[in-house]
């Protein structure tokens, strides 16, 4: 029996990529036996879809980078269960939407090969995923340094860790890595609402983009602090974004890479010792800033 | 407050920072109200936002960006800078 699906699309329909995701979100509905909610209708009277938002799994679309239809998810605390962004799958596909509310030439081929690349992932979905146990490899840090700042605490990792100057890490094991965000970053992020990990398969540059991490005040973009091939990624920080907030370092781990190059990166790389002194410097420059 | 040396280099001599597209860019301020590091100067004349303060900027970091619904954001070729991060770094060791 698939999963039961409730769309909402942003409402942008002054601009093509807004009206991209209606596009989509009529395909998606229409294949997948989904229900749409009409963006602007629920947050009229949001009790209308109360109980469709309780049966199904939730998708946003997304149209441009402004993510009303996101923001509207946020502001209601509903759970995201996956979300597509239709200006980066135009980006992928070199389809660059119009300004105004046009659709252009080839919209109805762009909006059916979006649909077509993310059908296997809601079939899998429907069809329920093993998730592949191998947390033997990769054990919790031992020790933790410890940073006060007022009744803020900031957890680094003494040993196996290592970080870049964007808040990343990195723990090393053999030719994997595991990857994350400090217990810093998570903090500042504040209440963890949705993760786009890298998809499998994906080549990641070392300082470069490593999927993103969203919480009620913005969207925040992964600075990779290695380079490899992503081999994993977390399934249960996809499910509950907020072990990240519980636990940066361990349950909150975001993808595992094979490494293809540690030991050029390492040099851009801070260990724990290291890291924690640029850490507290940032705690100070941030309240300083204030 | 900027952070004066980054991966040990000199922060002024990394050349990395957000460029605006004003062609595209409505003034909707979102990049500003994001960034905490002062890098976005509003102003009362045209442009009506600038890059003020370039070595503001974290380097690496693209957060602001993705705020931007006009995509009117974009940054320096990141192989390319962290080319001049290594030569920095060479001759700070070679010497
Ligand atoms: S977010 Fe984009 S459109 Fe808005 S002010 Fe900044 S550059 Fe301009
Ligand atoms: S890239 Fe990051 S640090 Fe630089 S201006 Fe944007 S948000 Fe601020």
């Amino acid at each position: 029996m698939a999963a039961k699906y409730v769309i909402l699309p942003c409402n942008g329909l002054d601009k093509e990529a807004g009206c991209l995701a209606r596009e989509l979100a009529l395909k998606m509905a229409a294949a997948m036996d989904g229900e749409i909610i009409c963006p602007v209708l629920y947050q009229t009277a949001p009790s209308r879809y109360a109980s469709l938002l309780q049966e199904g799994n939730l998708i946003v679309i997304d149209g441009c980078a402004t993510r009303c239809a996101s923001r509207i998810a946020a502001n209601n605390n509903l759970k995201i269960s996956r979300k597509i962004t239709m200006a980066e799958e135009a980006k992928k596909r070199d389809y660059n939407p119009g300004p105004d509310w046009r659709l252009g030439a080839g919209a109805a081929a762009f909006v059916e090969d979006v649909w077509r690349s993310w059908q296997p992932v809601f079939m899998e979905q429907g069809a329920g995923r093993a998730s592949e146990e191998n947390t033997g490899l990769f054990a919790g840090p031992v020790e933790y340094a410890i940073h006060r700042h007022d009744k803020f605490i900031f957890r680094v990792p003494l040993e196996g860790f290592y970080f870049n100057e964007n808040d990343c890490w990195v723990q090393v094991e053999g030719n994997r890595g595991r990857v994350g965000i400090s217990d810093y970053l998570q903090q500042n992020l504040s209440d963890i609402t949705f993760v786009t990990p890298p998809d499998p398969g994906t080549e990641v540059e070392q300082f470069g983009e490593m999927g993103t991490i969203e919480s009620a005040k913005a969207v925040y973009e992964l600075v990779s602090p290695v380079t490899g091939r992503v081999v994993a990624i977390n399934e249960a920080v996809l499910e509950a974004p907020e072990l990240i907030n519980e636990n940066p370092y361990e349950k909150g781990w975001i993808a595992e890479l094979e490494l293809t190059n540690f030991e050029a990166d390492r040099e851009f790389l801070l260990d724990g010792r290291r890291y924690l002194e640029v850490l507290k410097e940032k705690v100070a420059d941030f309240n300083a800033g204030k | 407050m900027a952070e004066t040396t980054f991966m040990g280099v000199p922060r002024d001599k990394i050349t990395w920072a957000p460029v605006i597209d004003y062609t595209r860019c409505n003034y909707c301020l979102e990049c500003a109200k994001f960034c905490p590091h002062q890098v976005y100067e509003i102003r009362e004349e045209e442009p009506r936002l600038i890059v003020a303060n370039p070595n503001n900027c974290v380097v690496f970091c693209r957060a602001c960006a993705k705020t931007c619904g006009p995509d009117a954001i974009s940054f320096p070729e990141k192989s390319r800078v962290l080319e001049t991060i290594k030569a920095l770094r060479q001759q700070e060791g070679g010497k």
